[in-house]
């Protein structure tokens, strides 16, 4: 444990230092191209979550795709031994691997299978996968320690840090609470898998931005008298 | 010595303690919410009715006493009794022919007109062809709102409809399994005094009077989504059977519109067009009916009831007791043409102006009145248990045809006419007030709990009243018969008026009672069982403290526990899982909410396992093991569901493999043998490890082995596969289970004769005394959990291995972030193995209902059925899997999780650990089940409240004492190392 603190640490060194207004314009563009999506979902192609759930979400997910792999690239962790390129490269290679284990996770809890679902599964998992995996890919490529750090021991320790972790955390828990009104007999068409699941990780993905905001200008706050020590 | 021998006493005594107030909460809540009531197996007979008063001269009644106790013994002695009393047996019969059509779930506005309602929907008005036969001119046909008792599940009804009585949701009587009515009931009088009953349609008959019909067709209601199968059946058979003279009684249960309303609602096209399609066939009936209604002819006094068992709601569930469901309706209609008009005082009729200026009425009438009306139109004698009173309206339909004989002749005027038939209800009533009278003297002589003395009084005073009036008034009238009627026309009609009125009251006051008794909640009752069982959460709570503290004071080197993030999560899944209760929704799909938070927590774990960067494969196996079981959840609940399609064509067919084929057959009949191989190598590698209990080990791995090779020997029998000859297979059909069931016994017996004198002190290590102490406790009963729970159990006991596996592998992971301390207690672990446990209720294919009790395991060995073998068979099967292996392996949790070997202080500590992890075990149990009290509580007005909340609350309850018994054997099993 010491020993990935300390790498954290010497992590930090090396990455570009993040202020917290570029934070902030980073996690408006992600919101804005969320808002767009949507946008573009209702008026040129007038479908919704809940009369084409898989439709929308795959569109959502085609939109905010190079948004959120394109900023995350930006901020990436060693710009010096990475290329932009190389980062968006990690970040494209992430989706489908997070995807996977989205979809495992969902199944494991109790999503349904057939040949109605897979679809929506996919497309589902593919837009969670954005959400959670593909920042850090972007950011941290493969560095094994930094994703512990951020997914396993969820102890962010830098505005990147906070940005990525936060609103990965958001979606899950957001997705996970979003699962409680399905088995409900109110016979509301968003009560479909992954209807209900994918409203609670998107407001749980924007309340994790929102929440990262906040820490970071707390750590922003803090960080000069780490200086002065 | 003396010092181990009380921390021993010291450790257990919570456990009982907590038992005793369980107990006591759940008896006293259950007081107050299942309102129970007792059977009688006491029945009726023609001859009974001389003890009546109702009758002026005795003489005229034979004086034999028949009591009335025995069921069958009816035969010689009734008929003979007839005889001496010409064809009157109770009361004068009307009718000679009835044909009753019941329609489910038949609302009220179905029938009735649609002016009576705020605004027409489009299922109003279908049923045409009754409306135009009761408001025809002449006519003698009515329309009735009937009105019956909660619980309005078509079984419930049927029974109530026939015992005259009020079905509350456990009947305590002597029927298990098959709902065959015990009781005295119309069918069985019928069928007693000549009438010969035919019957068509819903099984349900066949199933509540299995031997009763002298030809029955009978066709599955399982089926929700089949609309048809039924209502076809019926229509096959209706018609014809109309023109036959082979019976007296006929019953047409049409099932469409139930079906229609469950599936589609009611405001719907299929429901519209069940009505429709009703309103024809009614249309057919009348006619036919009509047509041979001439003097002489089949139908010239037969009486046309058509009527529903109960409503429905808009959404077509039905069940609870609100308006929509409680509000069914009965058309009566009698071939005669002239009905005797009712006094105003008997008519309960509201009536409206159509559009046209035609006056509509419809009256009201209480289901609970439906048995002792039939009996007393069909003229045998009222069911024992009938708590009703004959309707008079529907009477006076039916009177109609035995007066117009005598109007005719004598040419009386229509105030005579009144009058006699007055005097004729009144005679009934005063037999139908006998008969209550005597049901309610013997309910509560015979009962347990009975009514209160107060009411009894109560009743008793009103019904000497309404006897004394009899005998002063009524019967002089009766002896000076007719000639002086003339005179004092006025008094006699008032009198009788009176008559019938205290008659009434003493019927009604004893319905009140009865309903008061037996569909009200008692809420102090139930406030107390609520009070006691939070009180016993917290003794559980200080228990469990006081576990942890006694381990800190003694055993310093234990690190206080502080609150990490496991025990958030537990805490936080237990209270999901809790308030997930409050709903009927989650109730409905418990087996997947407890999947959802068991993948919940093997997510979070194996999180955990990448923090230390170890037993991932535990961590990854354990989601795989969930997925598993989810599916077969799935299964599972969706043969509850009742889309019997889906499960046929679920698992296999949807892959595209034909179930028939040879290697597909050959798997299922292979692979649970494998399965029963691998057990018993885990049994002989587990025990032959270690070095204690040398012979004692011998004799339980060659018990067990060998019940295992029983069980393959059972299943090869079973199924087809060795040609086997018939009388060898009839052998061991039986034989084999009941040599398992010995074995387990014998296992049992012996673990606890081995308890009384075992061998002190020869082994050091008591982690290992534990661990062969749970296997072969969990080996002694396994093998008869396997074969009660069929051929799914190989796969049952598969997963549960494995999966407890994986939770006490996975457990070690916080011990190691204690840096080698013995940990803490992983509430965690424990709230997983509970969590596990209850998936495993719902993957043996449980659910919290009774019809999900699999009764065929209760034969498994024994064809004949004797009620407490049978249900012990049943509960272990139910019971088995979910609660009885998990709690007694509980130990494994302690044992396997401390890695070194055992000193004098640690085994201290293992036993109160031991007795730390049971306490959470039963505090897990404990709240989910409060929270599953308060809300049945809280949902006790709701629809579902017996279809659905019932039944949790009976599961629940059940699981809890058992759970609470099992961790107090266990504590004593388990812990009796301690004093060495």
């Amino acid at each position: 444990m010491e020993k990935t603190t300390a790498e954290a640490s010497s992590d930090q060194n090396v990455s570009v230092p993040v202020s917290i207004w570029e934070a902030f314009r980073l996690h408006l563009i992600c919101g804005l191209g969320l808002a767009v999506a949507f946008w573009v979902a209702h008026n040129i192609y007038s479908i919704d979550l809940i009369s084409n759930p898989d439709q929308t979400l795959f569109l959502i997910w085609v939109i905010e795709t190079p948004i959120i792999i394109g900023v995350y690239s930006i901020s990436r962790w060693n710009p010096k031994q990475c290329s932009f390129l190389k980062a968006v490269g990690h970040g494209l290679l992430g989706i489908p691997a997070g995807a996977f284990l989205n979809a495992f996770g969902a199944i494991v809890l109790g999503a349904p299978i057939g040949f109605l679902y897979i679809k929506r599964t996919i497309s589902w998992s593919l837009l969670m996968s954005l959400f959670t995996f593909a920042p850090a890919a972007s950011v941290f490529g493969s560095s094994w320690n930094n994703w512990q750090r951020l997914f396993v021991y969820a102890k962010p320790a830098g505005i990147v840090d906070y940005m990525i972790c936060l609103p990965a955390h958001g979606t899950v828990i957001g997705a996970w609470l979003g699962a409680w009104p399905m088995p409900l007999d109110w016979e509301r068409p968003w009560q479909e898998w992954p209807i209900s699941v994918s409203y609670g990780a998107i407001a749980g993905y924007i309340i994790g931005m929102v929440a990262s905001l906040g820490f970071i200008f707390m750590f922003d706050r803090r960080r000069p008298h780490v200086k002065g020590d | 010595m003396a010092g181990s021998s009380n921390e021993k006493r010291r450790l257990i005594w919570p456990f009982f303690l907590i038992l005793i107030l369980h107990c006591v909460a759940i008896l006293l809540f259950t007081r107050g919410f299942l309102l129970t009531r007792t059977e009688l197996s006491s029945f009726s007979h023609c001859a009974d009715i001389s003890q009546s008063p109702c009758f002026p001269s005795p003489l005229e009644a034979p004086s034999t006493c028949s009591s009335s106790s025995s069921p069958r013994n009816f035969s010689e002695t009734d008929r003979v009794n007839r005889h001496e009393r010409g064809e009157r047996c109770w009361t004068k019969p009307a009718i000679d022919r009835l044909v009753i059509i019941v329609l489910d779930a038949l609302r009220f506005d179905f029938v009735a007109p649609s002016i009576f309602f705020d605004e027409k929907k489009p299922w109003m008005d279908k049923l045409k062809v009754l409306q135009k036969l009761a408001y025809d001119k002449g006519s003698s046909a009515r329309i009735f709102k009937a009105l019956a008792d909660p619980p309005t599940t078509s079984l419930q009804r049927l029974k109530g409809l026939t015992t005259g009585g009020l079905p509350t949701f456990i009947d305590v009587g002597n029927s298990f399994g098959a709902p065959a009515i015990v009781e005295d009931n119309l069918i069985h009088q019928l069928v007693q005094n000549g009438k010969r009953v035919l019957m068509m349609g819903d099984d349900t008959w066949l199933q509540l009077f299995p031997d009763h019909f002298e030809k029955s067709y009978p066709y599955p209601s399982f089926n929700v989504k089949d609309l048809h199968t039924v209502d076809d059946g019926c229509i096959k058979h209706l018609l014809p059977s109309l023109y036959r003279e082979d019976w007296d009684v006929l019953i047409a249960h049409f099932l469409g519109v139930d079906h229609a309303g469950h599936i589609f609602g009611v405001d719907s096209s299929p429901m519209v067009e069940k009505l429709e399609q009703y309103n024809a066939i009614l249309e057919k009936v009348t006619e036919v009916l009509k047509n041979q209604s001439g003097p002489g002819d089949l139908h010239e006094n037969t009486f046309l009831l058509v009527m529903g068992d109960h409503g429905q709601t808009t959404n077509g569930d039905h069940g609870g007791g609100t308006a929509e469901e409680v509000e069914t309706s009965l058309f009566a209609m009698s071939m005669k043409k002239s009905p005797a008009s009712v006094p105003a005082a008997l008519d309960s009729s509201v009536c409206k102006l159509d559009l046209d200026g035609n006056k509509m009425c419809f009256s009201f009438v209480q289901q609970l009145d439906f048995a002792v009306t039939v009996a007393a139109l069909l003229g045998v004698p009222f069911p024992f248990g009938s708590i009703g009173r004959v309707n008079p309206e529907i009477y006076a339909l039916a009177a109609g045809t035995w007066n117009q004989q005598s109007t005719t002749n004598t040419n009386c005027k229509d105030w005579l006419n009144l009058e006699e038939w007055m005097q004729n209800y009144a005679h009934v009533l005063c037999i139908n007030s006998w008969q209550v009278k005597r049901y309610i003297d013997v309910y509560s002589a015979s009962s347990v709990i009975g009514f209160s003395s107060e009411d009894l009084l109560h009743v008793e005073e009103i019904y000497a009243q309404a006897l004394n009036n009899w005998s002063n008034s009524v019967q002089k009238s009766f002896l000076s018969g007719q000639e002086t009627l003339n005179d004092n026309f006025a008094s006699t009609l008032s009198s009788l008026e009176g008559q019938i009125n205290t008659y009434s009251n003493f019927l009604a006051s004893v319905a009140e009672l009865a309903r008061s008794k037996w569909t009200e909640f008692d809420l102090w009752m139930m406030g107390a069982g609520i009070g006691i069982m939070l009180f016993s959460l917290l003794v559980h709570f200080i228990a469990f403290r006081r576990a942890h503290m006694l381990c800190q004071a003694t055993y310093p080197s234990v690190r206080a526990s502080g609150i990490s993030s496991r025990v958030v999560f537990a805490v936080f899944m237990v209270a999901m899982r809790a308030c997930s209760f409050l709903s009927n929704s989650y109730i409905l799909t418990e087996g997947k909410v407890a999947n959802f938070l068991l993948g919940t927590t093997g997510i979070l774990n194996l999180r955990y396992s990448i923090m230390e960067n170890k037993m991932l494969t535990e961590a990854v196996a354990f989601l795989l093991l969930i997925s598993i079981s989810r599916f077969i959840v799935e299964i599972g609940l969706s043969k509850q569901a009742v889309s019997a399609m889906l499960m046929s064509t679920y698992p296999l067919r949807m892959l595209g493999i034909d179930e028939s084929h040879f290697f597909w057959v050959f798997i299922s009949e292979i692979v649970p043998i494998l399965a029963l191989v691998f057990l018993a190598y885990l049994l002989y590698t587990t025990t032959s490890g270690s070095s204690c209990w040398r012979v004692f080990k011998i004799i339980f791995t060659t018990a067990t082995v060998l019940s295992y090779m029983l069980i393959a020997v059972h299943w090869a029998l079973e199924s087809n596969m060795l040609e086997i000859p018939l009388v060898l297979e009839g052998i061991g059909r039986n034989s084999v289970p009941r040599i398992i069931y010995a074995i387990g016994c014998g296992l049992l017996v012996l673990l606890a004769v081995a308890q009384l004198f075992k061998q002190k002190g020869k082994t050091s290590d008591y982690k290992e005394v534990l661990v062969i102490k749970t296997v072969t406790m969990l080996s002694a009963w396994s093998s008869t959990i396997i074969i009660l729970l069929g051929r799914q159990g190989f796969l049952v006991s598969l997963v549960s291995i494995i999966a407890g596996w994986c939770i006490i592998r996975l457990e070690n992971l916080e011990q190691d972030t204690m840096n080698g301390f013995i940990g803490a207690t992983d509430i965690l672990s424990v709230t997983q193995w509970s969590l596990l446990a209850v998936s495993l209720f719902y993957l043996t294919g449980h659910w919290c209902a009774f019809d999900g009790l699999r009764y065929g395991a209760a034969f498994i060995g024994f064809d004949e059925f004797i009620l407490v073998r049978q249900a012990i068979l049943l509960a272990i099967e139910t019971f088995g899997a979910s609660h009885i292996l998990p709690i007694l392996a509980l130990p494994f949790l302690v044992s396997f999780k401390h890695q070194c070997c055992g000193s004098n202080k640690k085994r201290g500590t293992l036993f109160i650990k031991l007795s730390q992890v049971l306490l959470m075990y039963g505090l897990i149990t404990a709240v989910t089940t409060s929270l599953t009290i308060v809300c049945v509580t809280i949902q006790r007005r709701h629809l579902m409240v017996w279809g659905l909340f019932a039944p949790k609350f009976v599961f629940d309850v059940v699981g809890l004492l058992l759970t609470d018994v099992l961790i107090c054997l266990s504590s004593i099993y388990y812990f009796s190392g301690i004093d060495e």
